[in-house]
């Protein structure tokens, strides 16, 4: 293995760090250097962690591209990274929407822009590192280090209520994590003997489940952190302040990464880590995600401001991420990993569209809108296109992650069953007929949408003429146009690439009682 | 047969669509029009070909294209099955669709979108030809919603027109809410048999439970896309679409993909025989309350859709009573002559400068002698009036519904009484539908064609160009010729027309029903009876819209029966209904939910609120630390008085 092969993750991950520094040295100006810097270096990360997917095997080891630096030996944490098809998958969706994001708002920034490019760039390294990370302690200060550039996005770049949405999303997010940071320290402080404690996640998973009842509260407290991510219902009312307030590259950062990092705690750490609670609360996670659904979409209709809209859309397509997830079969677990790529990439696609909507009207009212697609053809086209994948029409990427789901969930016979009376429910099939309802209301508010912003009579602010879709958007609208179709034709790759995984999940955390009583050393 | 062919059948419309789509606005119209009919004509070849070619043995063409999605145990192909039902069917679609795109030329010449309007035809003829040639039911789900999200795109074609999208948006709906139940009933089905494909659903042994509900559920979807009471109230709204579309989509093809599936899947159907009954009984419920509007419409494309809910809903009782050639064969009997008939309405509109009110036609057969004599020929076959394709194919499915057995082991509730009898009350129901019908089309005819011009000042009549009038004659000639697909197989026996009879021709593709298909009957009873129902519908239009006095019909019509025309002309009000029902509660229930339970109580009371009070106990505690030094040295002193106190208590005994 060349040099090049084992330190290539790494370089990946801190690439866009090497961006900053470079942002950093460079003088405070009105050009465009810096967003140049930050498209530069968002697009070598990108191009760079091409070679990740080409030479991606799921081969005899757990993780590819593993790497192991001792940090502090003695406190028991690591330079720890590695990927498994999972966290590829998610790894790659970042590395793609980076440079988009940083072209998205490219005319919109107009002040502080060193500092902006800065953020940018910083945020891309915290995102990757935390899909990346195989250690708690990396992974706990990748996971901060989003927070502070998100907050700083929000807050400094945004619209009018930028303080209070920044505030929010910081309170809600961080005391998520210091409940899940007393709960990593727990599991380091019973890891072993005094010296002989870690924090490495390999080596957690591999000492096998704690006790069952030691595991709730651990459990619940890495949910807690996760959930709010996500956000599940009924915590997710950060969620539309921080989307209505940021810029667009935030909110397609946020809805396209960050969200997921929600979605994807609970596959690589919540679940695993604790699969007997996992496995008791399953049901519970997924009536909140059907909750999600549901509730979401009727949020959706009752919105006035295109971006609230899409923020509460967020909160239905997660909750089927979250159906998914719990329903712990094979199928609907890899559907949920396949909508969490397609969420990010339709989502952050529809906040890109809303965004190029919001720099020509300065207005998010749907009611100024209506008549757009005549006057902007092209990007009305775009838009239905993404609304489509969004509601989950066959031959989009949507599709196929929601009928997964969907499929899944009907067919999980490991949920049990309800009794009402004398009347027995599945759990599975009663999950999966409600959450069908969603594919309904989808249609219902993203269709709306549709009609409200581009057909009818040019209401004010089409009535201007407005430009169509420039040379800048096309760069940043078609590679997530394309994934949508190309994920909706040919899903298979990824869903081979998470097949692994998503076993070893099911193996796991599906069937708990199979996971060793007590391993050694997990002794208080 | 395992072949490699099939997947240009889709898949060469799909590459018209691409292109017109991406390419057609800097594209000449003469290589945009080329582009769209060529791909279109070609996979009508290729379907001919490979229909004439299926081997007798076993008539089946097969093809794995590529496996689209597996995981768990879930296993997608993109396959396509090439039978003789699907086969004809692509003739159908194909065949068709190429006519309308002939007629399209003319008819959307003027539109600046006619790039955008051949794209989305297109396309639609790919995924109805992947709903078709599915060879499971994922990838009939893909055509099913496909040719949904072309409708919905064509419906709202003229989009800057608020009602026009409103239109197409609500189709889209509509027909999703039947998607869900399709879904569901796969999900269903691969719960129980693991599996998804036609192959193997078509020998699956089905516990009656699993089968019922199965069956059930794509009935849903079966009832959105087809147009069937309860979700029908799509189609007629989706007339706001170009006329073209209105024929190829919502007549022709699109709509009647749910009595397809239902033929389909006759081996599910045949299991569940409750929900036979079921899709019977809907299907007839749903043609006469479709006809009964019908009466009343003076659009004449709404009548021609209400028109097309009821002829479905024939179908229906074809598929319901266990008689799937019937009811198929209806469908492609159907898919020519209301095709003929919508586009001769398109000729009219055409010709009247957008004029589609029937009360200021009239006479028109003086001006577009051509779209009149094919809308009549067509009206001759819809009424189903010896000897025209609609009076052997309608009459064989009331034939079918009569003598039935396939409700025989039917009670209703258990021990409850037999329905045998069910049959007989669809084939009334259905007759008097049939009468209803002819009364209907008639009225629509004199309206429009006979009598005296009625039309707008100013507006000169005219026959359409020949691009036009000649998929008109030639899908008259089809409604006629398809006569030869009913003709009863005893008087076709042996000749070489017997390989065109329709029951003979799908003979082995259907499971029978469960108390096997009828026994031998002769067809005169039934012919007699509906050819005095053909011409006695025909009568009563003659009665009230009578040539010399068809303008005053509506009047009279409305003097018999003043109260129950009135509902027919309001449609039962079920628009109406559903928005009190459904739509507007949803929609405030919605802004309710956010209003008091998201922005007031989840983020109002326990977010900010939470916060709230850590601002209240932060401003409590600021008072103690004001600067204030003295104050600092008061309290500090009151500790150690306190502390000393305490200590003091505590020493002392």
């Amino acid at each position: 293995m060349s040099w090049l092969e084992a330190h290539l993750l790494t370089l990946v991950i801190f690439l866009p760090s090497a961006g900053a520094v470079l942002v950093a040295l460079l003088p405070r100006s009105e050009g465009g250097q810096h967003k140049g810097v930050a498209f530069i270096f968002s697009l070598a990360t990108f191009l760079a962690s091409i070679p990740l997917w080409t030479s991606f095997h799921s081969g005899p080891a757990r993780f590819s591209f593993e790497q192991k630096s001792e940090w502090a030996p003695s406190l028991g944490f690591s330079y720890h990274v590695g990927l498994d098809g999972v966290a590829l998958l998610l790894f790659m969706l970042t590395a793609l929407l980076g440079p988009i994001v940083v072209l998205s708002s490219w005319g919109y920034i107009r002040s502080r822009v060193k500092e902006y490019a800065l953020a940018l760039l910083l945020l891309e390294t915290a995102m990757l590192g935390t899909f990346a990370a195989l250690d708690l302690v990396l992974f706990y200060v990748f996971w901060e280090a989003m927070l502070i550039p998100m907050y700083l996005l929000i807050g400094v770049w945004g619209s009018e209520r930028r303080i209070y949405a920044a505030v929010k999303f910081f309170l809600f997010t961080f005391i998520g994590s210091v409940l899940m940071l007393l709960a990593i320290f727990w599991l380091w402080s019973n890891s072993g003997a005094p010296g002989h404690r870690t924090f490495d996640y390999v080596a957690l998973l591999e000492q096998g489940a704690l006790p069952a009842e030691r595991q709730k509260w651990l459990f619940l407290a890495f949910a807690l952190a996760f959930a709010i991510k996500v956000p599940m219902w009924p915590l997710h009312t950060w969620l539309p302040d921080a989307h209505t307030e940021a810029p667009a590259s935030g909110s397609i950062i946020l809805a396209g990464v960050l969200l997921k990092m929600g979605t994807f705690g609970f596959i690589r750490y919540a679940m695993p880590l604790f699969p007997s609670a996992a496995n008791q609360w399953a049901p519970a996670i997924a009536v909140l995600g059907v909750i999600g659904i549901i509730y979401g979409s009727l949020m959706c209709m009752a919105q006035t401001d295109l971006k609230r809209l899409i923020a509460y859309s967020s909160v239905a397509h997660l909750g089927f991420v979250m159906l998914g997830l719990s329903a712990l079969t094979a199928e609907a677990v890899s559907g949920a990993v396949l909508q969490m790529v397609n969420h990010g990439i339709s989502t952050g696609a529809l906040f890109l569209m809303v965004g190029i909507l919001y720099e020509r009207t300065h207005t998010r009212e749907l009611a100024a809108y209506g008549g757009v697609a005549r006057v902007a053809p092209a990007m009305a086209a775009a838009f239905v296109v993404i609304t489509l994948s969004s509601i989950g029409l066959p031959g989009t990427n949507g599709f196929v992650g929601e009928f997964l789901i969907l499929l899944g969930t009907f067919t999980a016979k490991g949920m049990g069953s309800w009794t009402i009376g004398t009347a027995e429910f599945s759990k599975g099939i009663t999950l999966a007929v409600l959450a069908a309802s969603g594919v309904i209301l989808g249609a219902v508010y993203m269709l709306w949408v549709v009609q409200r912003v581009f057909f009818g009579p040019e209401r004010k602010a089409a009535s201007h003429g407005m430009a169509d879709l420039n040379l800048r958007e096309w760069f940043t609208v078609a590679p997530l146009l394309l994934a949508i179709v190309w994920i909706g034709l040919a899903p298979q790759p990824l869903l081979d690439a998470m097949r692994r995984p998503v076993d070893e999940f099911i193996e796991r955390v599906g069937r708990p009682q199979r996971a060793p009583p007590t391993a050694p050393g997990n002794k208080e | 047969m395992e072949v490699s062919w099939l997947h240009l059948i889709p898949l060469l419309p799909l590459a018209g669509a691409a292109v017109c789509g991406l390419l057609g606005k800097w594209l000449p119209k003469a290589w945009l029009y080329a582009i769209a009919l060529v791909t279109v004509l070609l996979s009508f070849c290729i379907g001919l070909t490979g229909f004439l070619r299926l081997p007798e043995e076993v008539p089946i063409f097969h093809e794995v294209a590529f496996n689209w999605f597996s995981a768990g145990s879930l296993h997608v192909d993109m396959g396509f099955l090439f039978d003789r039902l699907s086969g004809a069917l692509t003739l159908v679609v194909t065949g068709v669709g190429f006519l309308i795109h002939v007629y399209s030329v003319g008819y959307m010449d003027e539109d600046p979108g006619y790039w955008r309007y051949f794209a989305y035809l297109n396309l639609f003829i790919a995924a109805m030809l992947t709903l078709v040639l599915g060879d499971n039911l994922v990838a009939m789900f893909v055509g099913w919603e496909g040719v949904g999200l072309c409708s919905y795109l064509l419906i709202g074609f003229w989009y800057t027109d608020e009602e026009k999208a409103y239109a197409g948006r609500k189709a889209f709906v509509v027909n999703r809410i039947g998607d869900v139940g399709f879904l569901i009933g796969i999900f269903v089905l691969f719960n129980a048999t693991g599996s998804v494909s036609f192959a193997q659903l078509g020998v699956a042994p089905l516990t009656l439970a699993t089968a019922s509900i199965a069956a059930l559920c794509l009935f849903i979807g079966a009832i959105g896309k087809s147009a069937q009471l309860p979700l029908y109230v799509w189609l007629p709204d989706a007339m706001a679409g170009p006329t073209p579309v209105s024929a190829l989509i919502h007549a022709a093809t699109m709509v009647t993909a749910g009595v397809y599936m239902v033929a389909r899947m006759s081996h599910l159907y045949t299991s569940a025989p409750g929900v036979l009954a079921l899709v019977a009984l809907v299907g007839a419920l749903t043609a006469l309350w479709a006809a009964l509007i019908g009466t009343a419409q003076n659009d004449i494309k709404r009548v021609l859709a209400y028109s097309t809910v009821s002829q479905l809903g024939f179908m229906f009782i074809g598929v319901g009573v266990g008689a799937f050639f019937a009811g198929t064969m209806h469908l492609v009997t159907h898919a020519f002559f209301k095709a003929c008939l919508f586009l001769g309405s398109g000729a009219v509109i055409h010709g009247l400068a957008g004029e589609q009110d029937l009360r200021r036609m009239g006479g028109l057969r003086k001006y577009m002698p051509q779209t009149a004599w094919t809308f009549a020929v067509a009206t001759v076959a819809i009424s189903g009036i010896f000897p025209i394709s609609g009076f052997f194919s309608k009459d064989e499915i009331l034939a079918q519904a009569l003598h039935t057995k396939a409700y025989d082991f039917l009670t209703l509730g258990p021990g409850g009484p037999h329905l045998t009898s069910l049959g007989t009350i669809l084939y009334l129901v259905g007759s008097f539908t049939a009468l209803i019908t002819s009364f209907y089309m008639w009225r629509c005819y004199f309206l429009a064609f006979e009598g005296e011009y009625r039309g707008p000042e100013g507006v000169h009549p005219h026959e359409s160009p020949g691009i036009m009038t000649s998929p008109l004659w030639i899908l008259a000639a089809l409604s006629v010729l398809s006569l030869v697909i009913g003709l009863p197989e005893p008087w076709v026996r042996g000749s070489f027309l017997e390989h065109l009879n329709w029951e003979h021709f799908t003979g082995r593709l259907f499971s029978p029903p469960r108390g096997g298909p009828p026994a031998g009957f002769s067809p005169w009873p039934g012919y007699l009876v509906a050819l005095a129902i053909g011409w006695a519908g025909f009568g009563l239009a003659w009665l009230l819209y009578a040539p010399a006095r068809a303008a005053s019909g509506d009047d009279r019509f409305a003097a018999l029966f003043p109260r129950l025309r009135n509902a027919f002309a309001n449609k039962f009000w079920v628009d109406e209904f559903y928005d009190w029902l459904v739509v507007r509660p949803l929609w405030s229930f919605a802004r309710g939910l956010w209003r008091i339970f998201d922005a007031t109580i989840i983020d109002g009371l326990f977010i900010n609120g939470s916060a709230q009070l850590v601002a209240w106990v932060a401003a409590l505690a600021r008072r103690f630390q004001n600067g204030d030094v003295q104050r600092y040295a008061a309290v500090t002193a009151l500790g150690v008085l306190a502390l000393v106190y305490a200590f003091l208590l505590r020493s002392s005994p």
